[in-house]
């Protein structure tokens, strides 16, 4: 892996989807992370890759989660919505993300 | 906030206003600070979002407002500081065309002030009070014309052949081949011989016939009739006169007058006279406002705003272009227009002149229009809209100073005249009404009458355009006549027309300005006929729908 020259890549906009913007999101800013939504099945590494390749900050830690789509029911049929993939990346000190600003 | 003077000319102003970009940022936060505990944003509970968030998502918005109000503050202060009464709404430019943030906004501020009007001299003002007595003779004309709209019918005596004239009530059955059509058949109807409601020869078929008689009539709906499917056919009707009534005259006494909801003769005697008296006292107050006019824009000379002289002449202008594109020639009533343009000029910067007077007189001597007053002009107006409308309409003058402004200027402009009157020497005298009102149009051939109102009353050359409505009406038939007198004298001469118009024009400002009195009067007789009328119509009407029907 060219981790030293984070090259950006196809890729790596298919892993990170899109900042996840919340009230607790912005306090976890205070801790240097940020939280985005990612491909379901994107792992950490590859997390940790296009984050630093999209952005060009140094990641040091990745923690993920799954919420689990709610199960509604339209017209007595049950379904499921989507799971969402969340990824909370931990940054470097003093480096940081505009959010707000997209890719 | 630095102010830099660089025009000072007559009543021209400019200066270059600088605000500071910090001060811009401040009100930028601040304005941010304020809205925040508003703004709903998903994934936040409401009022929850962080600043720098709001910022990012409404900024461009935001400041966008602060800096419109900062460009306001900025005049105003500037104003405030350099005790400016500006006649105008200011021009404000930005230097430089756009803002950009960060950056000193920079103003380049146009203006024209007010003069500083003299001190008005409003002691020793003479004037003369022309009062007309209400003449008996128009009084009893007055009654007559109600009484003439009141028709009465008398039951006939038995056996008595309708005539024309005559109401015959009858019920009647219509068929076309033979065959019932809708609405065809009903019973006491009355129908008016000779009144022409029907279809032809219905009427003149009825003609002689009797209490209790029956007849066929035979009749052919006209072919442009409202109904297609009857249009044009032959139809015999079966009629049967239940009553034949014959038209009584009307007598003016005690009972008529009763008939129309009064006590007796008397009481409808005296609610004409007033209502003459007050259409003459609109006269003579008309012709005193305009010789305290006269004697006022004799008394001051002063400098006037050119701008306000111009909008005036604007409005004129406009109106008078109006008016040439009705007649019959307008390319030649154009050209009399262009002809006195000087003359219309003069007009305009007299009425701005007597305007800033006026308003001046009123400030100083605290001449107010009270709430309560303000209150009724507002119902008044309201009256004109749908009662849908009405509250929007009233909103819409809570919100809006400058329509309620609108609104009041002339009243104010009403009461100065009042405050103006009682501290003039009057002299009374009894003239009769064709004096009087010779004496009004002989003023006409002096220019510049009329409407007349000043910045100083809350209101920019916007609210002609509501004077001027009013003035439309009351406009036309007076240039018709001025057009008219000429024609009569047989001398179309070139000369002699735009003289007239010219009067026409001066005279009919001089009308919307009278406005409120003398022509609320007809206003209220027509009504007050026409509420006397209610009764007397009210069963006439009736039968004619069913008529129609019928038909």
């Amino acid at each position: 892996m060219a981790k030293k020259e984070a090259v950006v890549d196809n890729r790596h906009y298919d892993v990170v989807l899109k900042p996840h913007i919340t009230e607790k999101t912005t306090l976890l800013s205070e801790h240097n992370a940020v939280v985005f939504q990612v491909a379901g099945d994107a792992s950490k590494p590859e997390i940790k890759a296009a984050v630093e390749a999209l952005f060009n900050v140094k990641v040091t830690g990745v923690n993920t989660i799954v919420s689990k789509g709610k199960t509604k029911r339209w017209k007595g049929t049950p379904y499921r919505r989507s799971d969402v993939k969340k990824a909370i990346v931990t940054l470097a000190e003093g480096q940081s993300i505009d959010v707000t600003t997209g890719i | 906030m630095q102010t830099v003077e660089t025009l000072n000319e007559g009543l021209k102003r400019a200066y270059t206003v600088t605000i500071p970009a910090n001060d811009v940022a401040q009100r930028v936060e601040a304005e941010i600070k304020s809205i925040a505990p508003q703004v709903r944003m998903p994934g936040f509970r409401p009022g929850k979002v962080p600043a720098n968030l709001i910022k990012k998502m409404h900024g461009p918005a935001i400041e966008q407002d602060v800096l419109n109000k900062t460009v306001q503050d900025g005049v105003q202060q500037l104003l405030a500081e350099q005790k400016l009464r500006p006649a105008m709404q200011p021009s404000v430019e930005l230097v430089g065309g756009d803002y950009e943030p960060g950056k000193d906004v920079a103003l380049k501020v146009e203006l024209e002030v007010l003069p500083d009007v003299p001190p008005p001299a409003i002691d020793g003002l003479k004037l003369e009070r022309l009062t007309v007595e209400a003449p008996t003779d128009e009084i009893d004309a007055q009654i007559k014309r109600i009484a003439d709209q009141q028709k009465r019918y008398d039951d006939a005596k038995d056996g008595h052949p309708a005539v024309e004239g005559d109401l015959v009530v009858l019920d009647f059955a219509g068929s076309v081949d033979g065959v019932a059509f809708e609405g065809g058949t009903g019973t006491g109807m009355s129908v008016e011989l000779g009144s022409g409601r029907l279809i032809p020869g219905f009427e003149d078929q009825l003609e002689g016939i009797k209490k209790g008689e029956s007849r066929t009539l035979n009749v052919t709906f006209p072919k442009d009739y409202g109904e297609k499917s009857l249009a044009g056919k032959a139809a015999v009707f079966e009629v049967t006169a239940t009553d034949v009534r014959v038209p009584g005259e009307t007598k003016v006494d005690d009972e008529f007058a009763q008939s129309l909801g009064l006590q007796g003769l008397d009481q409808l005697r005296e609610l004409i006279k007033g209502q003459v008296e007050q259409e003459l006292n609109g006269l003579t107050r008309t012709h005193m406002k305009r010789k305290l006019l006269d004697q006022l824009a004799a008394g001051h000379d002063f400098p006037v705003p050119p701008s306000m002289v111009e909008a005036e002449f604007g409005q004129i202008w406009a109106q008078l272009e109006h008016e040439a594109s009705h007649e019959e020639d307008p390319e030649a009533a154009r050209a009399e227009m262009e002809k006195d343009r000087d003359d219309y000029r003069a007009i305009a910067e007299r009425r701005v002149r007597l305007g800033l007077l006026l308003s001046e007189i009123g400030q100083q001597n605290g001449v107010e229009v009270t709430a309560q007053e303000m209150q009724r002009l507002v119902q008044q107006a309201a009256m004109q809209y749908q009662p849908a409308d009405r509250d929007r309409f009233v909103q819409y003058l809570q919100q809006d100073p400058m329509a309620a402004a609108q609104l009041r200027a002339p009243l104010y402009e009403d009461k100065v005249v009042d405050f103006l009157f009682e501290k003039a020497e009057i002299s009374d005298r009894t003239v009769t009404r064709d004096e009087l009102e010779a004496a009004i149009e002989a003023d006409d051939d002096t220019i510049g009458k009329g409407h007349v109102h000043g910045p100083g009353c809350g209101h920019d050359h916007h609210d002609h355009d509501h004077d001027h409505d009013h003035a439309a009406p009351a406009k036309k038939p007076a240039a018709k006549k001025a057009a008219a007198k000429p024609a009569a004298e047989e001398a179309p001469a070139a000369e002699e027309k735009p003289a007239a118009k010219k009067k026409a024009a001066v005279k009919t400002e001089e009308a919307a300005e009278a406005a409120p009195a003398p022509k609320k009067a007809p206003a209220k007789k027509a009504a007050a006929a026409k509420a006397e009328d209610a009764p007397a119509a009210a069963p006439k009407k009736a039968p004619a729908k069913k008529k129609a029907a019928a038909e």
